[in-house]
């Protein structure tokens, strides 16, 4: 049955033993995000903590919704056990459907209501979530939403928010992410403010959905509701036209000012690294702040992976990558992205190889902005989700001297590339490099090296017959 | 008592002595710590030179914690902003206002 909010899915994770409920008193001054990067770094449950300093009991906040594949297979009511190719699988199925959101005019996430001079943030646990940030990240696992004002189309997305002051946030959208296109073309020419409400615990999909590039113009929310399997509800906003998903815990509305702005960041950031992004992003004037009896803020406590934006981003930008390349006529088979190589790093698997193909490939990566910067290209014979098979296509198949092509850009890097320098990641500028470790496609077959492995070096006679006699060798149950 | 604030700067190369106008944030515990303020105020690494003034912690942009702290007294409190256009470097914008 699929969630339609976060204290159902709650609940189920914690019938199925992934998730921990801290009833110590913690503190929201860093002690929730030490605690929870450790339980990251140790692939362990979704941490609830019930009790934070400062605030009354029943504001609470929740650690890593989706941050291991069984729970990512749990919000999408798959066996708990699956692997990661059936999320994949399954989740690019239900991609196809898309169902339109209902609208309510009473919900849940407005139960209370804090408007004008009774704004105030602090009012909410919002966590110091590393040592060195440069504030509270309130917005960390959210859903931001904003509208193109001509078109009507409402854009979801994942951005950091932190508190400025007691009625302001501020932000950082990419300069390149739609949010930005929409601000600088639609609002900013008119020096107009931006509507926009920081949408905090949702149910999973709705998170997930928020987390893939989309094109523009496509509906998150349509495509939320047809993975989910039934309609988002969406109430609107009480200071602005936007509609938000009713079930959400805390929807902070609010404007991003066209002429003003303040500090904002550093963060420790999806990368792992806090590399250096810092006062380059929006303010945003907070209009009003609903949310739910006994609210639960849901955080993602980024760094090193796994943690639920290296999981998350994994099979989202997995799916939106193999539908581009293929729109662009790649002869693409699968496509993996390693939670290890959070987004920066690409698997693409092939029917046909060569380096036609691997520039296809990278021509599709660097077409707009740019999020990643080395792509692995291999055959369909190897498994791109089995990163030992990976490292050893590329180890072998990818020659030094012709197999990495590279390009180069500026104003559309991703300004969270550790490597780049912070000249690079302030002009935007980068590289992507495609490691094409397929065989070229001028060889001839009888001239391609062959793989000395069980299924790829015996007849399949000889293969069934050692099968069968597997246990009489002495060697136990064949796996 | 003396009050313990955090600016954040690009490289602390980038910070002067004197009469500066800066974001800081005010670390006195409690739901509010954190809150920001833009502020003009008299800097001094030395606490001789300001012996009323309160303890200025400074970060790099990339959060490195400078070990050694400096003395702020702030003058007056501004409008926590600064006019500038999103995405625009807030340093850029911060000079104008000196």
């Amino acid at each position: 049955m699929p969630f339609v909010n976060l204290r159902d899915f709650i609940s189920a994770i914690e019938r199925s033993g992934d998730l921990a409920r801290i009833k110590k008193e913690v503190d929201w001054d860093m002690e929730v995000g030490a605690v929870s990067r450790r339980v990251f770094e140790q692939s362990g449950p979704a941490l609830w903590f019930e009790k934070i300093k400062d605030y009354p009991r029943g504001f609470s906040i929740l650690n890593g919704p989706v941050a291991t594949w069984r729970r990512v297979a749990i919000a999408l009511d798959l066996d708990p056990d699956s692997t990661a190719r059936q999320i994949y699988a399954a989740y690019e199925q239900r991609r196809e459907k898309k169902l339109k959101p209902a609208h309510v005019k009473s919900a849940p996430c407005q139960e209370n209501v804090m408007n004008g001079p009774e704004v105030d943030i602090y009012k909410l646990p919002a966590p110091m979530v590393h040592d060195g940030d440069g504030g509270r990240y309130i917005g960390t696992w959210d859903i931001v939403v904003t509208k193109d004002p001509d078109s009507g189309w409402t854009n979801w997305g994942m951005y950091r928010f932190m508190t400025h002051t007691r009625n302001m946030l501020t932000g950082w959208p990419q300069a390149t992410s739609q949010l930005a296109l929409v601000m600088k073309s639609k609002y900013l020419p008119h020096k107009k403010p931006m509507p926009i409400a920081v949408v905090i615990g949702c149910d999973p999909v709705c998170h997930l959905v928020a987390t893939e590039p989309y094109r523009p113009g496509e509906s998150e929310v349509e495509h939320a509701g047809g993975i989910r399997g039934c309609p988002v509800d969406l109430v609107q906003c009480k200071t602005s036209d936007l509609m938000v998903p009713a079930q959400a815990e805390i929807v902070i509305e609010g404007e991003i000012l066209p002429d003003r702005i303040a500090l904002e960041g550093p963060f420790g950031e999806y990368p792992g690294y806090r590399s250096g992004t810092m006062g380059e992003g929006v303010l945003v004037q907070i209009t009003a702040i609903t949310h739910r009896n006994n609210p639960i803020i849901t955080l993602t406590t980024l760094g090193i992976p796994p943690d639920d934006s290296s999981i998350a981003a994994s099979l989202t930008a997995a799916i939106a990558i193999k539908r581009g390349l293929k729109r662009r006529g790649v002869p693409v088979t699968e496509v993996y992205v390693p939670p290890e190589g959070v987004t920066h790093l690409v698997v693409v698997g092939v029917e046909h190889g060569g380096s036609q193909v691997a520039r296809q490939v990278l021509d599709f990566i660097t077409a707009r902005r740019v999020m990643v910067s080395k792509v692995i290209v291999v055959n369909k014979d190897t498994d791109v989700f089995d990163m030992n098979q990976v490292i050893h296509a590329f180890a072998t198949k990818c020659h030094p001297g012709r197999g990495i092509i590279l390009e180069h850009y500026e104003g559309r890097g991703n300004a969270l590339t550790p490597c780049y320098s912070a000249d690079e990641r302030r002009r935007l500028k980068g590289t992507s490099a495609v490691f094409d470790a397929t065989w070229p496609e001028e060889w001839e077959e009888e001239t391609i090296p062959v793989k000395s492995s069980f299924e790829t070096t015996y007849p399949d006679s000889l293969k069934a017959k050692v099968l069968d006699n597997w246990r009489s060798y002495g060697l136990g149950e064949k796996t | 008592m003396k009050r313990e604030y955090v600016t954040f700067v690009r490289r602390l190369a980038n910070l002067a002595e004197g009469k500066q106008v800066l974001f800081i944030k005010d670390l006195t515990p409690g739901p509010s710590k954190y809150d920001t303020k833009l502020v003009r105020a008299e800097l001094s690494r030395s606490a001789h030179t300001l012996p009323n003034g309160d303890t200025l912690w400074i970060r790099s942009e990339t959060g490195y914690l400078h070990p050694q702290h400096w003395t702020i007294k702030i003058l007056n409190e501004l409008p926590p902003y600064v006019p500038g256009e999103p995405w625009q470097d807030i340093f850029t914008a911060l000079k104008h206002l000196d």
